[in-house]
């Protein structure tokens, strides 16, 4: 049915997907799996043809459809051939009711008005198009009225108007499902498989793609495991065994430099009382931890189970529930200003958006926080708005950082937007020291960065941490660096907090624990 | 080679202007009479055209809305004449009644693009023309008492153009002014005007310029560093109506005359494009861009006037202006849509 040949796709200088080899034959069930950065999306993406591909320089490689190859440049391509897709994030038309949103596009028409009309112009038989889409859902053993508006809709019944509208379609071969049921309760994720599980068996071909392991074990007839844009392995159903899957996602990396572990008085300078950010898509629900002087914290988990939050949280970007304080005083999580005031600097995982002036310089950029919030840099003046920047004393300044954080630059006027990844994430760090902060929360320090700087990233955040004594909480998706740097690690999955474990235990528990599994409860199943 | 695309207007302009004054010579019109005009013009427009520059700078796009700070300078220097002070004085007072009008407008100016943001433009349009109208009823009912500004039949109402020989017609033109042979230097005029295009300057090295130049790059990393988005935001526009207001001024002295009722609706297309035509792109407009604009703008205006009327028909310069003007800031949005890409399936 599919079959793909030596696919690759680089994003700038970043390779995403080396070389991939895949081949799905009709009817069977394929499991993709892998961790976050993987490149897992980026093949769906290149498969249903989205734009995002195309925009960033295409792909190269071979694919194989039916025997034939194909060249797929758009999603109209894509569904042309047969491919359906089920899209993480909805693509269903709010103000539309669910009947129209199975059959758009392919609605049905009275066909005297098509004959005279055209099929653009055709009147649309409604009460057909409803009827159908009526006896889809109830396929799928949904009962509901069809006229009911898709906004007004639960987050589940979403995801099933979305599969019914793929199933729904005539020349339906390949259908791709990319984490279906992380929406989905218990009970509607299991009537969200069997589904799937009969559609296969009509022959159609059914890429599977979920966080939870268990469940693809229990559906997926063969389930190929891919790391850092390479296929690690295929397995097959007899092969199957959740350990073996979820260390071949991992992998074993040949840095396992461990620093000595030190221990720390508990003393808690900040702490966090059922505190919940609403992130799309990120949620942290009823998170209580404290977090103690000088120590490094770490927040792990895939993505999509919250570990992003908590710095937009604090820092007011999304709202929040709960409350978080320092020491007695109780943080106002909707002003940054306030964060900003109590010595909590956040440095944000996407640099480009948020971290960064990227127009502005080397220099503007690392005064630019401290001159704002604690009128550093500025010459004293009756007005601190209107306080004239004390070039001198920035230029200074930020020629120290440079030396101290090795960013390579011509000089400090140069355009942030000119520097490497790794070099604008130590710019983002030169702000935080000149703000002098006394709890850094730094989200994805190394995303982005090349090895050589991002050893040196986190050399310079363990600095900070011993020769400055500020505390620091590092949530990041790559489980080598949290267990280097820090003395405890929070799981977070599903929003929650899973557990603390410490960065001795081994890599195991923490990929059980990022699908929500104790290595205990393992050996009951 | 460096991408030369967003600079055709300026380099068309450029060598338009060298054309024209390559003609002037040849059609044995007196460049220095020319010279003196561009010089006036250049100031007598540039300040308004410097005003556009802090709400540029804070992502609020072009002012499009300069009639409100219009509308703010005319009142301030309808006090003025109302209160029959006269020469630098009396234009200094205008200036500092329009600045006290232009803060007054400009709050609520700034209260209502606040929440239209992303859309500011349009809505500048809108706000302008609407309240163009409102201060028309404004002046026809204004309790003001010097004759001089009231209609000479029933006495009430003022007048749609007031002059200004007897208080402040040309005071700064003629200020501190050295005749070098048949050049005249209007010292005074460029001082002020000068030093008003230093204020702006040095703003953007302050505290206050660097967080309205963050918010106009990226409000959600001002946000992070603690930044107040709609204060500052308030703040610039605010910077913007006042300047705009002590721009009329400046205009009105050298013109001679204050004209109210509908005269200040079209007055924000030509700064517009005088601020695109100096190669603004938006956020990052430096004084530079609005004065090289302004002096690009104003003397193909000057030319064209003589020239046209010599060889071609009369008229024709206005027409041309007008080609000019609208012509720039259609290119100009045009240059800004494609940088965009759209889902084409």
């Amino acid at each position: 049915m599919l079959k793909i040949c030596g696919i690759s796709k680089s994003f700038g200088n970043q390779e995403v997907l080396k070389s991939v080899n895949l081949e799905i034959p009709p009817g069977e069930i394929h499991g993709l799996v892998g961790e976050n950065g993987a490149g897992k999306t980026t093949l769906l993406n290149i498969l249903f043809g989205r734009d995002i591909i195309r925009h960033s320089g295409g792909y190269s490689g071979e694919i194989y459809f039916d025997e034939q190859k194909v060249q797929i440049n758009t999603s109209r391509d894509a569904i042309e051939l047969g491919i359906g897709m089920v899209h993480q994030e909805f693509a269903l038309i709010p103000n539309m009711s669910i009947s129209e949103n199975i059959r758009i596009g392919r609605e049905y028409v009275h066909q005297p008005s098509e004959k005279i009309l055209g099929t653009a112009l055709a009147l649309i038989d409604k009460k057909q198009t409803r009827e159908e889409a009526r006896k889809i859902l109830q396929k799928l053993g949904v009962n509901t009225d069809v006229n009911l508006k898709v906004l007004d809709l639960s987050v589940s019944l979403k995801q099933f108007i979305e599969l019914a509208r793929e199933i729904s379609r005539e020349n339906l071969k390949l259908l791709i499902l990319d984490e279906p049921t992380a929406v989905l309760s218990r009970e509607d994720a299991q009537a969200f498989i069997k589904i799937v599980k009969e559609i296969a068996e009509k022959g159609t071909a059914v890429i599977f793609i979920s966080h939870r392991l268990e469940e693809v074990i229990a559906v997926c007839h063969r389930i190929t495991v891919l790391r850092d844009g390479n296929i690690i392995n295929t397995y097959q159903r007899d092969q199957f065994e959740i350990n073996r899957i979820a260390e071949s996602m991992i992998g074993h990396s040949l840095n396992r430099a461990s620093r000595p572990r030190r221990v720390l008085e508990e003393k808690s300078i900040m702490a966090f009382r059922n505190f919940a950010v609403a992130m799309p898509g990120e949620l942290i629900e009823d998170l209580n931890i404290n977090l103690y002087q000088g120590e490094i914290l770490g927040i792990a988990g895939l993505s999509g189970h919250g570990k992003l939050a908590l710095g937009k949280g604090i820092m007011g970007i999304y709202p929040t529930a709960g409350h978080v304080s320092i020491g007695e005083r109780i943080l106002d999580t909707s002003n940054s200003a306030d964060a900003l005031s109590q010595g909590i600097y956040y440095v944000p995982d996407d640099r480009r958006e948020t971290g960064l002036l990227m127009d502005h310089s080397i220099m503007e950029n690392i005064i630019f926080t401290a001159l704002q919030q604690k009128n550093r840099f500025l010459k004293p003046s009756l007005f601190s708005l209107m306080s004239r920047i004390d070039y001198p004393a920035s230029t200074t300044y930020s020629i120290n950082s440079i030396q101290t954080f090795d960013i390579r630059c011509q000089n400090i006027h140069q355009k942030v937007s000119t520097l490497s990844g790794g070099n604008q994430q130590k710019v983002c760090l030169a702000r935080a020291l000149a703000m002098e902060a006394q709890i850094l929360i730094v989200s994805e320090p190394s995303r982005g960065v090349d090895i050589g700087a991002k050893a040196r990233i986190l050399e310079a955040l363990s600095r900070i941490n011993r020769e400055l004594g500020t505390t620091i909480i590092m949530a990041s998706s790559e489980l080598d660096e949290l267990k280097y740097l820090c003395d405890r690690i929070v799981v977070l999955y599903e929003g929650k907090n899973f557990g603390i474990l410490s960065p001795n235990d081994d890599d195991l528990t923490f990929a059980l624990a990022f699908s929500g599994k104790r290595k205990e409860e393992l050996c009951v199943i | 080679m460096r991408n030369l695309t967003p600079h055709i207007p300026q380099l068309f302009m450029i060598v338009f202007l060298l054309i024209m004054a390559i003609t002037a010579v040849a059609a044995g019109i007196p460049s220095m009479r020319l010279l003196n005009d561009s010089m006036i013009r250049l100031a007598m427009n540039g300040v308004l055209v410097i005003s556009l520059i802090p709400m540029l700078n804070v992502g609020a796009g072009i002012n499009y809305g300069l009639p409100v700070a219009i509308s703010a300078g005319l009142l301030g220097m309808s006090i003025a004449v109302n209160f029959r002070i006269e020469g630098l004085i009396g234009f200094l007072a205008a200036v500092l009644f329009s600045i006290l009008a232009g803060w007054v407008f400009g709050c609520a100016y700034a209260g209502i693009l606040n929440r239209v943001k992303g859309r500011e433009e349009i809505a500048g349009i809108f706000i302008g023309f609407s309240f163009v109208f409102l201060m028309s009823f404004f002046w026809a009912v204004a309790p003001f008492k010097n004759a001089a500004m009231l209609w000479p039949i029933g006495g009430k109402g003022m007048r749609p153009t007031i002059g200004l020989t007897a208080y402040f017609e040309k005071v700064l033109n003629h200020l501190w002014a050295v005749q070098i042979g048949e050049l005249i230097l209007p010292l005074g005029l460029l001082a002020f005007f000068g030093f008003l295009g230093w204020l702006v300057y040095a703003l953007f090295k302050t505290k206050l310029g660097l967080a309205i130049l963050a918010v106009g790059e990226n409000e959600l990393f001002a946000r992070l560093a603690g930044i107040n988005i709609n204060k500052t935001r308030a703040y610039a526009i605010i910077l913007s109506t006042v300047l705009g207001a002590v721009g009329i001024c400046v205009y009105a002295q050298s013109y001679g005359f204050i004209e109210l009722y509908e005269a200040p609706l079209m007055m924000a297309f030509p700064a517009a494009s005088a601020i695109l035509l100096g190669g603004s792109m938006g956020r990052k407009t430096s004084v530079f861009h609005a004065i090289l604009g302004t002096f690009l703008f104003q003397t193909i205006y000057v030319y064209t006037g003589p020239i046209a009327n010599t060889i071609l028909v009369p008229e024709v310069s206005e027409i041309i202006r007008v080609i000019l003007s609208n012509g720039i800031i259609l290119y100009a949005l045009l240059y800004e849509g494609r940088g965009k890409t759209y889902e084409t399936n």
